[in-house]
């Protein structure tokens, strides 16, 4: 059993409404769930849809292909029609759209209608249509019931009493009307999965790694992270400061993890612009820092909520001077959480900016996922803070150590004072001129460390066959597309993907020589959402290894499945 | 000229129309005040730029049929300032939201009042980040609900007017989207005046402002302007903003001192000589 349900309709009709309640419906009955949004950068109208895909099998892409649309909209039939599957369906509105179609796919329900007749209240439009996908698949009311009870518990019975009837309402009226459908949906065994998007799971990620500060300025696809850390404020004591801009942002991040706490930051391409002078800071003060950085398609405002993977190169080389920094692309809400929890950890043992690069798709996309395994957490205080610091005999805050790491200490725990500088200084944070002290410092703060954090990096993921003929390459975002199309391409082929979530510093090939790999298979392929393949570039500088082929997007929207496996099946000419 | 002529006259109706902002959006009520302040200023529509930064007030720009330059979030009031400079015979105007003009766009905004260059600030102020779904900007009153702040503001408002009076604009002015007919009125004096002027204009954000403060409809902000804005005329003396939650609107400021140009022409003539 595999179904996607399409909502369509204008921004503001409340199609985010329908489709989580669905979503939370289906992962309660026991599916996995995979959601993914399409919006326009506007508060009300234009068209926007949520695609929702439900399953028994795990689930990691939505699919062109639509079983039930909700279309809320006269845009959403024109423009999703064709998705359509033999047995799907269209549930709409004819009075409330002006509009009627008898053809055998489609199902006139009238949400307006209903919803009126239960409590006076066309807000409830959103509830009926949630009960008529129920009704129509056959899946018991029970689960969306206790659902409306949990999410209105707080607007009172009435409210309650009025959304219950409105899903019974629509529920019913399915039921009855489509006598022809075929969907057959019943509760499977019940797991306790959650179902969990990119923001939030990097929100999730930094409150496990015992982030403290939280510093940003809203910019799409990263606020999602500051609202959700700001409605957790009190429960889990994270200092929340929305600044007057990311310049303000990124400094004052800089400023609490000099105090002593794990600080973060989150921006897009236009906010980390302005970040940037804060980022060398960073690098010259040795201060741990996490910066979420989300991407979407620039330059500029650029499409402010559609996604691209086009600011790997910006963070490569983003802020004068040479430090060095770390950078990871989560591919999954499972790896945007523990890969935020290493950014932490690095963070604080190497003293570095380190980076979550993710992007709107990620971020607006939705996954069931068992749990996070809290067991894999790592938290290690790195710090050098309370007794132990008074106890200090000296201290210098960068003093010259094997490794390059000076000791972090907290100001204000001991009589000792923390000196950083933003000029180059010496081990005592005091500023200095000579070539001496400059070259030793040069090799503490960032040749001692490069090699340290090499170490820290992870292989890249591989899936699929050892010997693979033609290999899907990828990073961030892309993971899910790029696996699902590897299951649908090795019916006919030698296939596999390599996905790349730990992308800078790029893995040492020790655990696994991916280059030698690559080298071997006769199709090689790169696929980014970019236009000129910045991955590939950054692989080739940095192994010699160059792809001669490959499949880039820059429309804004992600590849769907279906047309990474076109992409891929007109290049196999090259074999 | 009756509103319809005027649309067609200024706008680009025929291409970016229906326009993004919600339904009862106070921006259009602004939108028309312009529209009918450049025909009381008789202004070549050709002479005339309107830049803007980013947010549901940016976007205004988007629907006149002027020059125009929709740039980056905070930053129109620096490319007006460039356009000013290089072409002193344009008349220039800056359309900002609150956020936009006085927290990212904050240092701007002050240093633009200082130098008193002749260009024309219009503030939407909605209390509110509006396009990015709710966040508190500078202007968000203590106590109330914002997307960051779930459980009451605890930051207090500055008041747009009386900052950009201190930081030395020549014109300064306050209006709501309530008294919509004395916008245009406003807008006229603003561009009228040589030297820096602003006007602001409280304007309602039912969606992200109102439903998080007990103002779910267009019509009960609206109320709200009525009810709390005083007359300057009527204020005697008191200071613009020290009458607790009610506000001034009118002229509040409008200071005869030369402009920057005027004061660049007599430097050079002294350099000559
Ligand atoms: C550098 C940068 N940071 C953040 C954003 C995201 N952003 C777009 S509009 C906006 C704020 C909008 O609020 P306001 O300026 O008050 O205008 P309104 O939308 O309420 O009219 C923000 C934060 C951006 N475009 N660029």
């Amino acid at each position: 059993m595999d179904y996607s349900i399409k909502i369509g309709g204008e921004a503001g009709q409340g199609i985010q409404t329908i489709g989580d309640a669905l979503g939370r419906v289906f992962v309660r009955a026991g599916y996995h769930v995979f959601s993914h949004q399409d919006y326009e950068s506007r508060i009300r109208g234009g068209h926007n849809f949520y695609q929702l895909r439900f399953s028994s099998q795990p689930l990691a892409a939505s699919r062109n292909k639509v079983d039930i649309l909700v279309a809320l909209d006269r845009e959403s039939i024109t423009r999703h029609e064709k998705d359509l599957t033999v047995n799907g369906r269209i549930i709409y509105d004819a009075s409330a759209l002006k509009f009627k179609n008898g053809g055998p796919a489609f199902l006139d329900i009238p949400f307006e209608k209903l919803a009126l007749e239960q409590d006076g209240d066309k807000i409830m439009v959103n509830t009926v249509a949630t009960g008529a996908v129920l009704g129509m698949l056959g899946l018991e009311p029970d689960l969306i019931l206790e659902l409306i009870a949990d999410t209105f518990k707080n607007k009172g019975d009435h409210v309650v009493h009025a959304n219950k009837n409105a899903v019974r309402a629509g529920y019913e009226y399915a039921r009855l009307h489509c006598d022809t459908c075929t969907f057959a949906v019943a509760v499977d065994e019940v797991q306790q999965r959650m179902l969990v998007g990119g923001v939030e799971s990097i929100a999730l990620g930094a409150l496990a790694s015992g982030c403290r500060f939280y510093s940003a300025y809203p910019m799409t696809p990263s606020t999602g992270i500051m609202n959700y850390l700001a409605s957790t404020e009190s429960e889990y004591g994270v200092i929340v400061e929305q600044a007057e801009d990311e310049i303000a942002a990124i400094n004052m991040a800089l400023g609490a993890s000099y105090a002593g706490v794990r600080a973060m930051t989150g921006t897009s391409g236009g906010g980390f612009a302005l970040m940037v002078e804060g980022l060398s800071l960073a690098g010259m003060t040795e201060t741990p820092i996490v910066i979420a950085m989300g991407q979407r398609p620039g330059p500029a405002t650029g499409l402010p909520t559609r996604t691209e993977q086009g600011d790997l190169e910006f963070l490569l080389s983003a802020g004068h001077g040479e430090f060095p920094r770390v950078i990871f692309a989560p591919g999954t809400p499972r790896q945007a959480f523990h890969l935020t929890n290493k950014a932490f950890d690095i963070a604080e043992k190497y003293q570095i900016p380190v980076f979550i690069l993710f992007d709107t798709y990620l971020a607006d996309s939705q996954w069931t996922v068992d749990s996070f395994d809290l067991n894999q957490v790592r938290y290690i205080d790195y710090r050098l803070r309370g007794d132990a610091f008074k106890n200090q005999q000296h201290y210098r805050r960068y003093a010259y150590t094997e490794t390059g790491i000076s000791p972090l200490a907290v100001p204000g725990d001991a009589s000792h004072v923390v000196v950083v500088d933003s000029d180059e200084h010496d081990e005592e944070g005091h500023i200095i001129e000579d070539a001496a002290t400059r070259i030793r410092m040069v090799e503490k703060r960032l040749l001692k460390k490069l090699p340290l954090i090499r170490t820290e990096i992870a292989p890249p993921d591989f899936y699929g066959d050892q010997e693979a003929h033609v290999v899907l390459t990828g990073w961030g975002s892309t993971y899910g597309i790029i696996k699902e199309a590897v299951d649908e391409l090795a019916k006919s082929m030698s296939i596999a993907m390599l996905h790349f979530s730990e992308v800078f510093p790029l893995p040492d090939l020790g655990l696994f020589d991916y280059v030698s790999f690559l080298r071997k298979t006769k199709l090689p392929l790169c696929i980014e959402h970019n236009a000129t393949g910045q991955f590939s570039r950054l692989l080739r500088a940095a192994t010699g290894f160059e792809f001669k082929i490959q499949i880039n997007k820059y429309d804004g929207r992600p590849f769907t499945v279906e047309e990474l496996i076109g992409e891929v099946h007109d290049r196999l000419g090259n074999i | 000229m009756d509103m319809t002529s005027l649309r067609h006259k200024y706008l680009r109706h025929d291409k970016k129309f229906p326009h993004v902002w919600c339904p009862g959006c106070g921006n259009g009520i602004v939108l028309g005040a312009l529209l009918r302040a450049f025909e009381r200023l008789n202004i070549d529509k050709d002479r005339l730029v309107l830049t803007a930064g980013i947010g549901c007030a940016g976007r205004l720009p988007v629907y006149v049929d002027l020059n125009t330059l929709h740039t980056t979030h905070g930053r129109a009031l620096t490319f007006a300032t460039g356009i000013k400079l290089a072409n002193p015979e344009l008349t220039v105007m800056a359309v900002m939201g609150d956020g936009d003009a006085t927290a990212i766009g904050g240092n701007h905004f002050i240093h633009a009042a200082r130098r008193n260059l002749d260009l024309t600030a219009i503030i939407i102020n909605n209390q509110i980040y509006g396009m990015t779904g709710g966040q508190y900007s500078p202007t968000t009153p203590y106590g109330a609900r914002a997307a960051t702040a779930v459980y009451g503001h605890i930051e207090h408002a500055f008041s747009i007017a009386e900052l950009a009076v201190t930081a030395g604009a020549a014109f300064v002015a306050r209006g709501t989207v309530y008294h919509a007919a004395m916008l245009e009125g406003l807008i006229e004096k603003a561009v009228r005046k040589r030297g820096f002027s602003v006007v602001e204009i409280m304007a309602n954000c039912h969606v992200q402002f109102g439903r998080r403060n007990k103002m779910a409809e267009p019509v009960a902000m609206l109320e709200w302007f009525r009810d709390h804005a005083v007359s300057a005329a009527n204020a005697n003396g008191i200071p613009p903003d020290s009458l607790d939650d009610r506000f001034t609107i009118g002229v509040l400021a409008d200071v005869e001192k030369p402009d920057y140009i005027a004061e660049y022409q007599a430097v050079r003539e002294k350099a000559k000589q």
